[in-house]
């Protein structure tokens, strides 16, 4: 007689026959059935069984087979199946536990440099507690989103690795990103959810105020944020700073000159009756006739040469202060923008800025202070990791030399070349210029955080514009498993690339239903305050679905490369024929793409995938799968989307004329890198050229990488190979605090490494161990 | 926090930096990132197997 059972973790627990007759029960209840009586007697039969093998210690497992049988044995194959499928189902919640519990372990006890889950995304610090507790959530819900909210063919697909899924710890919560207008922000103030802000005033809040909408829409969206109008809409601050100076300077001159009480209101007063009268400002180009008709108001105190004299002091004057303000602004925002925390903590917002082809005085000035502050670096010099800048290149704008914002183009390079920032967006290009019309910067194309593209509209074609819009969520495909299963059969390649096109679509499609059904108070910042398009229509409890369908729905992929090097042994460096496979297949992808649009009216988009956390994942799988294969699983990651592999010898100018046909396809976001040797600093004009080079060749967004190294002990910036050309130092070794007040570059009150700035800053600072 | 970079005596001489390393920033995948620690392990692979692209005269426009 059975008295007790072995559990699966091997415990022995006392028998009890009514487990069986409910197990029985629920799987005939399943399909309609309520007879409990019946589960009892299959129950019974399946203990006499056991009992007539002699097994009178039975495993769960061994009971589990015993009831299958008798059930099918006993002509209840219908309830057989549906205990089976409940019995598959409890494995795999079973399984998942445990290994949501295994991450769990690890998660806790490893450090971020022993678990690579924790440095899976490289801005956020897995070793702090906030870091680690976000890792804690994401992974749970990863694991109850693959158990009970996707498609389990989409659950499969992306577990064993045919597609991936990005951002998936955020499938029901949100989306990704979004293009800031901050123009249209600023204009009558706004709410972060913590309390109003008036419009801003002057060029410091409008650079405050532009972190915190940034800050304040992140914690919404899980990507990055944008500011596709940087240039335009910090001018404004300029303008009214310039105009604050200068009525200031003008009461400045009052007060000495016309022997007032108080200069100061007599300078507001007059200004606002020519203001009044002439409906004109004093602006920073001082080309619109402000001063002639303020001339005579200020004769009616002082005598008109004085009058003259008070106006040019005052000119002068404000000029000096907006441009020393703008700087500082400036400086400020980088300052913020790599320090302000959102996400609990534990993550500095992502962010970009976009800026090059405002040809204003205040713009200008705008351009150039960032630029100077990003050049000059954070407190000790550091680089600053954000804001990603991205600088635009227009043909009659910001190109040629004689055109308005030449001096910015060559500027941008050389800040470029000393701090890899900003990036070069082409609008010219073919897929852009489209878009562009002149005078509205709104279809000036703009890229998101490390590439996203968000300007046509299949929605909406009325609003084939940047602002407001973001991509709702993206997934890419695992192409050079494709390649591999096809074993050299192309027609095949394509047959299975439609079938996982289509997998993808539905996915993207039941991902953005989950998202349509958000309200808007779900989003206060991105919905709430009208950032997002057409979303200032809508009240808090009205669902966010119908405006959501200007953003994208992205299909991405992954190791081009690789792909034709499994497909016909080469990849489309090494020849023609394989680089127009290349195209004939990423032109496929995005006829199917349009196709799709077409046929659901929702914009879905083609993206040359970032990979940030996919780098490893698939060739991992495949390797595992297929074993080492040259070319296509023998290194550690799968070569980004269509990219040239980082190991093959190109030159620079065959790798841009390679990848640029693949920028004209991807519409939902690309980016060509170019990596240069030594120190570019002592070589701009090659770099503008390679910069010139990527426009003629129709590149969309690209930027050119060099190594900036830095020695926290001395200070110095640029290229560090053995030593450090500053301090003399190698790596690890110490230098004596002589040597570093010989160079000047040593506090006498520091306590830590790191002499060449303010103290109280490096206090703070955690030293760069060496391995 | 405090076990490298802070000041040690070497014959009597005041020395500093023992233990610290130099700080490479890199892009990766769009972003720049401090230090290669921070890295996971494909993308430091990815990073240490860039090759440099020569800039040749034909780009000369
Ligand atoms: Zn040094």
């Amino acid at each position: 007689m059975i008295q007790t059972i072995v559990k699966r973790d091997g415990r022995c627990v006392l028998f009890d026959i009514e487990k069986i007759a409910n197990a029985i029960f629920k799987a005939a209840q399943a399909l309609g059935g309520n007879d409990y009586e019946t589960a009892r007697e299959l129950a019974e039969q399946v203990v006499a069984e056991m009992e007539r093998q002699g097994n009178e210690n039975p495993s769960v497992e061994q009971i589990q087979d015993t009831v299958e049988r008798i059930l099918i044995n006993t002509g209840h194959a219908r309830t057989a199946k549906e205990y089976i499928l409940y019995r598959a189902q409890r494995t795999r919640v079973r399984d998942m536990n445990t290994r949501l519990m295994k991450t769990y372990e690890d998660l806790t006890y490893k450090s971020a440099l022993e678990n690579d889950v924790k440095r899976e995304n490289a801005n956020i610090d897995g070793d702090t507690a906030m870091g680690t507790m976000l890792k804690y959530g994401s992974e749970g819900a990863k694991q109850f989103y693959h158990m009970f909210v996707l498609n389990p063919a989409h659950s499969k697909a992306h577990l064993e690795g045919d597609i991936h899924i990005h951002d998936l710890d955020f499938l029901t919560l949100t989306t990704t990103c979004c293009q800031i207008d901050i123009e249209k922000l600023f204009k009558g103030g706004f709410c972060t959810g913590h309390g109003f802000l008036r419009e801003p005033n002057d060029i410091q809040s409008y650079a405050a105020l532009a972190c915190i909408a940034i800050q304040s829409n992140q914690n919404d969206q899980h990507g990055g944020q944008s500011i596709p109008n940087f240039d335009y809409g910090m001018a404004h601050g300029v303008a009214k700073t310039y105009r604050k100076n200068y009525i200031r300077n003008i009461s400045k001159g009052l007060t000495l000159f016309a022997d007032l009480e108080d200069g100061d209101q007599a300078a507001k007063e007059l200004n606002a009756r020519v203001e009044q009268e002439s409906g004109l400002k004093p602006v920073m180009a001082d080309d619109n006739g402000y001063r002639d008709r303020e001339l005579p108001e200020l004769c009616k105190l002082v005598d008109e040469q004085t009058a003259l004299k008070i106006q040019k002091f005052a000119v002068k004057e404000a000029l000096k202060e907006t441009k020393r303000g703008t700087y500082q602004a400036m400086e400020a925002l980088v300052h913020n923008l790599n320090t302000m925390h959102s996400r609990a903590g534990a993550q500095i917002p992502f962010s970009s800025i976009n800026y090059g082809t405002d040809t204003s005085p205040e713009g200008r000035l705008v351009m150039e202070s960032i630029m100077k502050a990003t050049d000059a670096g954070l407190g000790n010099g550091e680089t600053a990791i954000f804001p990603i800048q991205i600088f635009k290149v227009k043909e009659g704008v910001s190109f040629n030399p004689g055109d308005p914002n030449y001096d910015l183009f060559k500027l941008a390079c050389r800040v470029s070349a000393k701090r890899l920032f900003p990036n070069f967006s082409f609008l010219d290009a073919p897929f852009n210029l489209q878009y562009y019309r002149p005078g509205r910067p709104e279809t000036e194309i703009a890229y998101m955080g490390c590439r996203t593209r968000v300007i046509g509209n299949n929605y909406d074609p009325s609003h084939e514009i940047v602002n407001g819009r973001g991509n709702l969520s993206f997934t890419s495909i695992n192409l050079p498993r494709i390649a591999i299963r096809s074993k050299g059969d192309v027609d095949f390649f394509f047959e299975e690339l439609d079938r996982k096109m289509d997998l993808v679509f539905d996915q993207l499609m039941e991902r953005y239903q989950i998202q349509a059904k958000k309200r808007v108070r779900n989003f206060p910042f991105l919905m709430g305050q009208g950032i997002w398009l057409d979303s200032d229509n809508l009240g808090p409890d009205d669902e966010v679905g119908e405006v959501l369908k200007h953003g994208t729905l992205s299909v991405g992929f992954i190791g081009l490369a690789e792909t034709l090097k499994a497909l016909i042994g080469e990849h489309h460096g090494e020849s023609e024929y394989a680089q127009n496979l290349g195209l004939e297949i990423i032109g496929h992808m995005r006829k199917r793409v349009d196709e799709q649009g077409k046929k659901t009216g929702m914009n879905f988009s083609l993206v040359a995938t970032p990979a940030e956390g996919l780098s490893g994942r698939f060739v991992r799988i495949d390797r595992k799968l297929f074993g080492v294969m040259e070319g296509i699983t023998d290194h550690e990651f799968y070569t980004n989307s269509f990219h040239i592999p980082v190991y093959f010898n190109i030159s620079a100018s065959e790798k841009i004329r390679l990848e640029a046909p693949y920028h004209a396809l991807t519409n939902g976001g690309h980016i060509s890198y170019i990596e240069l040797d030594g120190d570019p600093l002592k070589n701009l004009d090659a770099f503008e050229q390679v910069v010139r080079y990527m426009k003629e060749c129709g590149i969309g967004y690209g930027s050119i990488n060099h190594p900036v190294d830095r020695d926290p002990v001395c200070g110095y910036t640029g290229i560090i190979d053995e030593v450090c050309p500053r301090c003399g130092r190698r790596e690890g070794e110490a230098v004596s605090v002589d040597k570093l007040r010989e160079l000047g570059v040593w506090h006498e009150n520091a306590g830590n490494c790191g002499y060449c700035g303010d103290i109280h800053e490096e206090a703070a600072r955690i030293p760069n161990p060496v391995d | 926090m405090m076990m490298n970079g802070s000041i040690k005596y070497v014959d009597g001489k005041e020395m500093i930096g023992e233990g610290v390393g130099f700080e490479r920033i890199r892009r990766i995948t769009g972003y720049l990132v401090g230090t290669l620690d921070r890295f996971n392990d494909a993308k430091r692979a990815e990073v240490n197997e860039r090759v440099k692209h020569t800039v040749s005269r034909e780009v000369q426009l």
